[in-house]
């Protein structure tokens, strides 16, 4: 569930700013000919609903049903109670309860005659919910994914921001960690704690506990960490999501080096474009390249994996994360940092 | 490993309904089907498990970072990261042939497999499972009072870290730092901070804490995927009359409630006890739904499973089952308030879980955020 902070902030992402996405895709939606459009959400594929209306579930699920025109509805089994809370912290839909959320999509999906209904995901939509629809119109369904990801794939302003400030949260936090701790929750504890004070929303925590053996991260605080490790912060705060890798040694010299390779990368990271390519990223004299990843916000899923050395990049993103591997001076380091919101692309959505 | 008795009573079950296999869907929400059967503490994405009736048990992912995780926590299951996930397990499927396979849970289960029940020939897996997840074995039940000493020393660290000044989401910050490093993997959590105008909780708002104010919550630490919560409230500074008098209702509430509690009574023989203390306090709208969702669940692998204490639900009680009791809901005089304990059914009545003491709490008014 979503643990932290769930707050509409009106100076962060504005009223105005999410009607600007609605418009758009109420656009996209008339120019494909369909009715109107679905998207679910629970807290695990919040992404869609949240960047359409600012809203994320904390728990259980719900439907924004966005119609040509008019405010997007918000379909859930929530009560009615959890409602005014809903409307509390996202003021721009509607909010419609039923047991049954997907019977009263059927429902208003007939009162404007739709024929056509585009899905996100819809071969991911819970099965019960689309039984739900069909039981009350027998509406032409079609998979909106491509269609979503082509509106979602602008950046806005305001998301970008967004992005620089969660990313600024992240790297703060990481000093609330010791490099000596002998257990990784002793060092994850106190950050995780940093990132809740800061107001976060929600954040994961994993870590590489000895690179020397291993770089995959798993969660569990009990591992003793080696000479070098990893620690992997996914942190969401007002909606987005940023993930950054730092590699930690309790040895002064290695420490010493890899700050300075941390530092480097902040200072590059946010011009890169977010375009699936690694040709234009940081990487020290005499370091060698072992893996590399792009995630970015992608249909329902906050972070997905876009790109890889074996795959490119199939659509625009907003912005990514940028992870990668690579050996130095005998050490493997892990690292990640959100690319493609600088300066220069703020400046750009702002136009 | 509690996975490996799970498993073992998983195929048990398969073998009794005569299912040569099965397909159980999990998220980071509803994982209960997907542990069952995998153990695994889904994070991100979506994961099918595939499980036959001799015994092996393969996990699809569409998520690589979890799948990665997923490779080192659980290596005894074999997992497979597949981004087309309805498409590979499809196919799956389809190879397993002329069997009798089941999928679950009928509501979550993705539409892309849902739609094509018809040709890949499976059955509904929800009841099957449902019984497993509810009943629980003895090793599930000692995982499940690991949970409960958790969630009374979590109670222990809310309340030592409530004062005045403090945000609501910085209390939280405490909780979660402490069950992390404890190796709590989840926590179901929500709460609520003010007076008569806090009609229910939620995730933290930003509220300031203040003298006079009900601090509300409940937690949920869950302790190797077994969730076991404690429903407490507390005040700033001294209850007044009237927080001291609704405590009592509440208390006595709970107090009926988990008296009724023993194999063979229904769920709805448990609501009903709760519910007629507030009838007789004349607080017998307040037992509604327009006020409160239920009077108490399930918990197990799913932090709200079945079943439902409520007036209509007539599920029987069993031995083994693991429960909360908590009569929360509004109080038009003070606010919204909570107050509920863990248990097992036993064959001679509950066992109670949680140990903190059923108290109106207070914390010192002058006890000030650092």
């Amino acid at each position: 569930m979503r643990h932290g902070l769930i707050l509409w902030r009106e100076d962060e992402l504005s009223s105005a700013d999410v009607k600007a996405r609605q418009a758009r895709l109420q656009r996209a939606i008339a120019a494909a000919g369909l009715d109107g459009l679905l998207i679910y959400t629970n807290h695990v594929r919040s992404a869609g609903v949240t960047w359409v209306s600012g809203f994320t579930p904390y728990w259980s699920d719900g439907l924004v049903l966005v119609l040509r025109e008019g405010a997007p509805i918000f379909l859930t089994a929530l009560s009615k109670r959890v409602g005014e809370w809903v409307k509390s912290v996202a003021p721009t839909f509607e909010v419609a309860h039923s047991p049954f959320p997907g019977k009263i999509a059927g429902e208003r999906l007939a009162m404007v005659g739709a024929k056509r209904l585009g899905v996100v995901e819809l071969d991911r939509m819970p099965g019960g919910v689309v039984d739900e629809i069909l039981s009350v119109l027998p509406v032409e369904l079609s998979d909106a994914t491509d269609l979503f990801a082509k509106v979602r794939g602008q950046a806005d302003h305001a998301e970008l921001k967004l992005v620089r400030h969660t990313d600024d949260l992240a790297r703060e936090a990481f000093k609330a960690g010791d490099v000596k701790s002998r257990y990784a929750g002793d060092f994850t504890g106190p950050v995780e704690r940093a990132v809740r004070l800061a107001g976060a929303e929600e954040c994961y925590v994993a870590v590489a506990p000895d690179l020397a053996k291993d770089r995959r991260f798993i969660r569990t605080g009990k591992a003793e960490l080696g000479r070098t490790f990893a620690v992997r912060l996914s942190v969401a705060y007002n909606g987005v999501w940023v993930r950054r890798i730092e590699t930690f040694s309790s040895v002064s010299e290695i420490a010493a080096r890899l700050a300075s390779v941390s530092a480097e990368l902040d200072r590059v990271a946010p011009t890169l474009p977010a375009d699936g390519s690694i040709s234009a990223f940081y990487l020290p004299e005499g370091a060698g390249l072992v893996d590399w990843h792009l995630e970015a916000p992608f249909g329902t899923r906050p972070l997905k994996v876009v790109a890889d050395a074996e795959t490119s990049l199939g659509a625009p993103v907003p912005y990514g994360i940028l992870t990668t591997a690579f050996s130095l001076d005998g050490e493997t380091i892990a690292a990640s940092r959100p690319v493609g919101f600088g300066d220069n692309v703020l400046r750009e959505a702002a136009e | 490993m509690i996975g490996e008795i799970r498993k073992k009573r998983l195929i048990e079950a398969m073998v009794d309904a005569g299912l040569d296999g099965l397909v159980l869907y999990g998220n980071a929400w509803q994982n209960d089907y997907l542990r069952y059967a995998a153990d695994f503490g889904i994070l991100e994405g979506e994961g099918l498990a595939v499980v036959t009736r001799d015994g092996d048990v393969t996990l699809y992912l569409d998520d690589e970072l979890e799948g990665e995780r997923a490779s080192l926590e659980c290596p005894e299951v074999k997992t497979v990261v597949a981004r087309d996930l309805i498409g590979t397990v499809s196919g799956v499927i389809g190879r397993l042939g002329n069997s009798r396979i089941a999928a679950g849970p009928k509501r979550h289960l993705p539409y892309g497999l849902a739609a094509r029940r018809g040709d890949l020939r499976f059955e509904d897996a929800t009841a099957l499972i449902d019984r497993l997840l509810m009943v629980k074995t003895a090793d599930e039940l000692a995982a499940i009072r690991g949970a409960a000493r958790l969630a009374d020393e979590g109670y222990a660290v809310f309340r030592n870290a409530a004062a005045v000044g403090k945000k609501d989401y910085e209390l939280i910050a405490e909780i979660e730092s402490f069950f992390r490093n404890e190796g709590v993997d989840d926590n179901f959590m929500i709460i609520g901070v003010g007076g008569p105008e806090v009609r229910g909780m939620a995730p933290p708002l930003g509220k300031v804490l203040k003298p006079g104010d009900l601090v509300t919550t409940e937690l949920t630490p869950c302790v190797n995927g077994y969730y076991v919560q404690i429903c407490r409230t507390l005040v700033v500074g001294e209850p007044n009359e009237a927080q001291r008098k609704v405590f009592g209702i509440y208390n006595d509430a709970l107090e009926a409630g988990l008296a009724v509690v023993r194999p063979g009574v229904t769920a709805a023989d448990i609501a009903r006890a709760e519910n007629d203390i507030f009838r007789a306090h004349g607080l017998g709208d307040y037992v509604t739904s327009e006020y409160t969702r239920v009077r108490g669940h399930g918990l197990g692998l799913f932090p709200d499973t079945k079943p439902h204490i409520l007036e209509d639900v007539n599920t029987v009680i069993e031995e083994g089952m693991s429960l909360i009791v908590h009569p929360n809901t509004y109080n038009p005089e003070i606010g919204y308030f909570v107050h509920g304990d863990s248990l097992i059914v036993r064959t001679d009545g509950p066992e109670i879980l949680t140990k903190t003491a059923r108290q109106l709490f207070s914390v010192d008014a002058k006890r000030a955020a650092a």
